[in-house]
């Protein structure tokens, strides 16, 4: 089976792209929080899970899930591809440090996507040819919530890789919607972001807020 | 693929990757059956970088499994995954893994025990049984509890934790078909004497 989130698709789709975290959700249940996001606009939510039983993660896994597959909204797990074809997520996301990206790719086949967060523009291209769908790309700002993502990279480490790859690429660390325009206007299709959604007192508003600014500032730049 | 009596668990702080490496020829020459790599501090990708690594030597009929990580296990062709308590439920890991491959399951009381064996894994791991330096401060469960799970399934349980090869016979008696190690083998002064004498004491109990 080959994913349905190809091309377009695939683009509209990482407009607005929320991150799970427990640690900020301030209480709140990871599934109000994400059907909050939904509501307001997000395009697509990732399950990040770095502690705790893997059997809660799969859990909420299947929660997040059916949430997603509802509102049309592509669903991605974080580093573990086995939790990833657990759930039949439509993909999942890895990093430097986590299974290289040719490896995700033979594990899942054309099934799912493949995101990948590069920290060099060589490991960009790599990705790209590895089979990658996507790129995460980051921080772009500075950012309290990975204490090991390492100093922000910034715009124009962004552009340099937007430019170079033709597989979409995406913002994250430390964008709101006061900074998110100048990620799009730096190439991204569109931001991830943890905080600036799961921290937020209004959820659903900080979501609609940063997905009007990603709008925006997307059909300025004519994408 | 036959169960493994004799299960060698990885703990990296306790024996160095290296050292393990330099070890492993010689332990399964003792007797060791099964390597389960187990290395939770580990990112995926050096996970990855480890097992294939120790796939190169790991060759049947000696068995390598992997714990928690059946993404890994695949990517690496291991013959089997140890999924702990709280990890991937056993009926989808068995759908990944497919037939041929072993899938085993920690457990730490009867009931998990029932659910694990009727999910379909092809043997139980329980623990620990004595008190072991691998869990500080955590009360074992003992040859009691060990002797009622192996009732209560008729899969082959391993018995994990503070096992030496002195207790062998014991746990073997209280209804274990293998056993599990870390450091009775990794700690020792003579690692390959030390599994000799697991492996001897297991075939003095003559199985199940």
């Amino acid at each position: 089976m080959v994913s349905q989130w190809r091309g377009s698709r695939l683009r509209e789709a990482l407009r607005l792209y929320v991150i799970t975290d427990r640690g900020l959700a301030r209480g709140r249940s990871e599934v109000e929080i994400v059907r909050a996001a939904i509501q307001g606009g997000a395009t697509a939510v990732q399950l990040r899970w770095k502690t705790g039983p893997l059997s809660e993660a799969v859990q909420l896994g299947r929660a997040l899930r059916a949430l997603c597959r509802e509102a049309g909204v592509l669903f991605i797990v974080n580093d573990r591809v086995d939790l990833a074809l657990v759930l039949e997520a439509d993909g999942v996301h890895v990093g430097v440090s986590d299974l290289p990206a040719a490896e995700t790719r033979r594990l899942v086949g054309d099934a799912m996507v493949v995101g990948f967060s590069p920290e060099t523009l060589e490991q960009a291209l790599a990705a790209q040819a590895a089979g990658a769908d996507y790129l995460g790309v980051g921080p772009v700002y500075p950012t309290g919530t990975k204490p090991d993502a390492g100093p922000a990279v910034g715009l124009e480490h962004l552009e340099r890789i937007a430019r170079a790859v033709r597989i979409p690429v995406v913002g994250i660390g430390g964008i709101t919607a006061e900074n998110a325009a100048a990620v799009i206007q730096a190439g991204a299709v569109g931001v991830a972001v943890i905080s600036a959604v799961v921290g937020a007192e209004d959820v659903r508003e900080a979501a609609a807020r940063l997905r009007r600014v990603v709008d925006a500032a997307l059909a300025e730049r004519g994408a | 693929m036959q169960v493994p009596r004799l299960h060698l668990v990885t703990d990296f702080q306790v024996c160095p990757f290296d050292r393990f490496l330099a070890l492993l020829p010689d332990l399964l020459a003792a007797g060791v059956e099964a390597v389960q790599v187990r290395a939770r501090e580990l990112p995926s990708g050096q996970l990855l970088a480890v097992v294939r690594a120790l796939r190169r030597v790991i060759t049947p009929p000696a068995v390598l499994i992997v714990n928690d990580r059946l993404d890994v296990a695949l990517l690496c062709e291991a013959d089997g995954v140890q999924l702990p308590e709280e990890g991937l439920p056993v009926e989808e890991a068995r759908r990944l893994l497919g037939g041929g491959r072993l899938l085993g399951r920690s457990v730490h009381s009867v009931a998990a025990a029932r659910q694990a064996a009727a999910a379909g894994t092809d043997y139980l791991v329980f623990g620990h049984v004595f008190e072991t330096a691998s869990k500080p401060g955590l009360q074992s469960r003992g040859v009691e509890t060990l002797q009622a799970v192996a009732r209560a399934v008729s899969r082959p349980v391993i018995a994990i934790g503070g096992v030496t090869p002195e207790r062998v016979p014991a746990v073997c008696a209280a209804g274990a078909y293998g056993v599990a190690v870390i450091r009775g083998i990794l700690g020792a002064s003579d690692p390959a004497a030390t599994a000799r004498a697991y492996r001897q004491a297991l075939e003095g109990t003559g199985g199940v």
